[in-house]
């Protein structure tokens, strides 16, 4: 048996980088299985002009001035660039891991046995629980995303 | 004192290494590591095995988090427990490290000039911060042969500054493992001076770094000792203006057994320099057969001095390896 607990999605765009976006929602029935289904697209900028314009900026931005002309010569091999969002769990109690990688679909669990690389396995307790997205870059003009969650018998 | 080899930057699975920690552990091994820091991005679950690792493979494994933010990478090594790095801004990075000492470990920037977002997300270090006390360490070399990169140019002066400025600051490498490839540049070694004591080796380990009790190698194990009136002083110490007018001898050391076989470097004749403040406080010629070097120290201007290993690397000429400070107060 599944039972829903949050179904979302949302969108997304470059002002948003270096933001959380933290979901609460309250499982009522302790137990089971947590599980946690998060994509989120595109992955990569396809704009040739912009990926140039944004690897000029950060070229700006992190390298000294006397090196600047040389890493410019090679901008091409910092393409593509990328989305990245990651995927955090607290429970009514404390922090139950993270799942920092660059895949751009997770499908995450965690429960009393076992959970996910990344998670930590552990009661399923009724209360309020957080799911917080951490928009660590979202270089696209837009960047959509869908979040469920639900719990199912282990 | 005993030294260790360590590799103070590695990730598995759990984040976005490939590899186990056995896997992690296994490779330490194979290159002669005593000892690994598993720092995770924003996770410590991968630190579940770590008993039954630490049996298996004879590796001692430390508890560490890299904290992955927005706004720069802090390894954190020696901690407790998951500390949040979500609430933090670019202002308040100390808020973050008080809550890491607190949970028992310690903080060093990562990689703190690697390209930053978003090319690398928080790879470039942007927390401001107001009192370079509360930073226990600067990972100056990050990656493999780092001595020829430029990023880890601006770590090891900004490293500088801070002894200038009169900091006391530690300074370490990683090489922020993710997986097991077998590499034909030089692997950089963090090697930790372990204080005696019934302390467990990982805390020994980790006190080992904030006190900077630390000497970082392409090669061999490069040591310094100064002997002011009886009393000897390691890297890391702290001597005292008094203690100096005794007049001190210095003794520097490049262990070439150390790793046997791991690494390899041309037979050259080396420089080995004593650096400070104030500039080259002496220098002297080793070679692998030869590699002490003596001198007395009668009065020094300098606030504190590291030993440096200049030689040529696959036609370069380039910083081997180098001590962490002494201080002269
Ligand atoms: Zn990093
Ligand atoms: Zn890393």
């Amino acid at each position: 048996m599944r039972r829903i607990l949050l179904e979302t999605q949302g969108e997304v765009s470059p002002v948003c980088s270096k933001s959380h976006i933290t979901y609460k929602f309250h499982i009522s029935e302790p137990g089971g299985k947590l599980c946690i289904h998060f994509a989120y697209g595109p992955k990569n900028l396809e704009d040739r002009e912009l990926s140039k314009t944004l690897v000029y900026e950060s070229i700006e931005k992190y390298i000294e001035p006397s090196r600047r002309e040389l890493v410019q010569a090679k901008w091409e091999s910092y393409l593509p660039l990328k989305n990245l969002i990651t995927v955090s769990v607290d429970d009514p109690d404390s922090h139950r891991g993270a799942g920092h990688r660059h895949d751009p679909e997770q499908l995450l669990h965690l429960s009393m046995k076992d959970a996910s690389p990344g998670l930590i396995s552990g009661p399923i307790h009724s209360g309020m629980w957080e799911v917080t997205l951490s928009l660590h870059a979202v270089v696209t003009d837009q960047c959509k995303f869908s979040l469920n969650i639900w719990q199912e018998e282990e | 004192m005993k030294w260790i080899a360590c590799e103070l930057h590695s990730h598995t699975f759990h984040s976005d290494g490939r590899q186990t920690l056995h896997e992690l552990a296994a490779g330490a091994k194979a290159l002669g590591f005593d000892c690994i820091a598993l720092t995770d991005h924003n996770t410590m679950t991968g630190l579940m095995d770590k008993e039954t690792v630490q049996d298996e493979t004879g590796i001692t494994i430390i508890s560490g988090m890299e904290w992955t933010t927005f706004y720069g990478h802090m390894a954190t090594i020696g901690v407790k427990e998951f500390v949040d790095w979500r609430p933090v801004g670019p202002g308040d990075i100390h808020a973050g490290l008080k809550r890491v000492h607190a949970s028992g470990g310690i903080a060093g920037m990562a990689h703190p000039f690697r390209m930053g977002s978003p090319i690398c997300t928080g790879c470039f270090w942007e927390f401001k911060i107001e009192d370079w006390n509360d930073l226990d360490y600067i990972e100056v070399w990050s990656g493999t042969f780092p001595s020829i990169k430029s990023d880890n140019a601006r770590a090891f002066q900004l490293w500088t500054d801070k002894l200038n400025e009169g900091y006391r600051i530690a300074a370490t490498s990683g090489r922020d493992w993710h997986v097991q490839s077998t590499t034909d540049e030089p692997v950089s070694v963090t090697y930790l001076s372990l204080e005696e004591g019934d302390a467990q080796a990982t805390e020994k380990a980790v006190r080992a770094v904030a006190a900077g009790r630390a000497s970082v190698t392409i090669g061999p194990l490069l040591t310094m000792d100064i002997v002011c009136g009886g009393s000897a002083y390691g890297i890391g110490s702290i001597i005292s203006r008094e203690a100096l007018e005794f007049g001190c001898s210095v003794n520097l050391f490049a262990d070439f057994s150390v790793r046997q076989g791991l690494w390899e470097l041309t037979d050259q004749t080396y420089s080995l320099r004593v650096v400070g403040n104030t500039g080259i406080i002496h220098e002297c010629s080793i070679t692998r057969e030869n590699s002490y070097c003596q001198f007395e120290m009668n009065g020094i201007e300098a606030i504190w001095a590291r030993a440096e290993l200049w030689g040529i690397v696959r036609g370069v000429h380039v910083l081997i390896a180098f001590t962490n400070a002494v201080y002269f107060d």
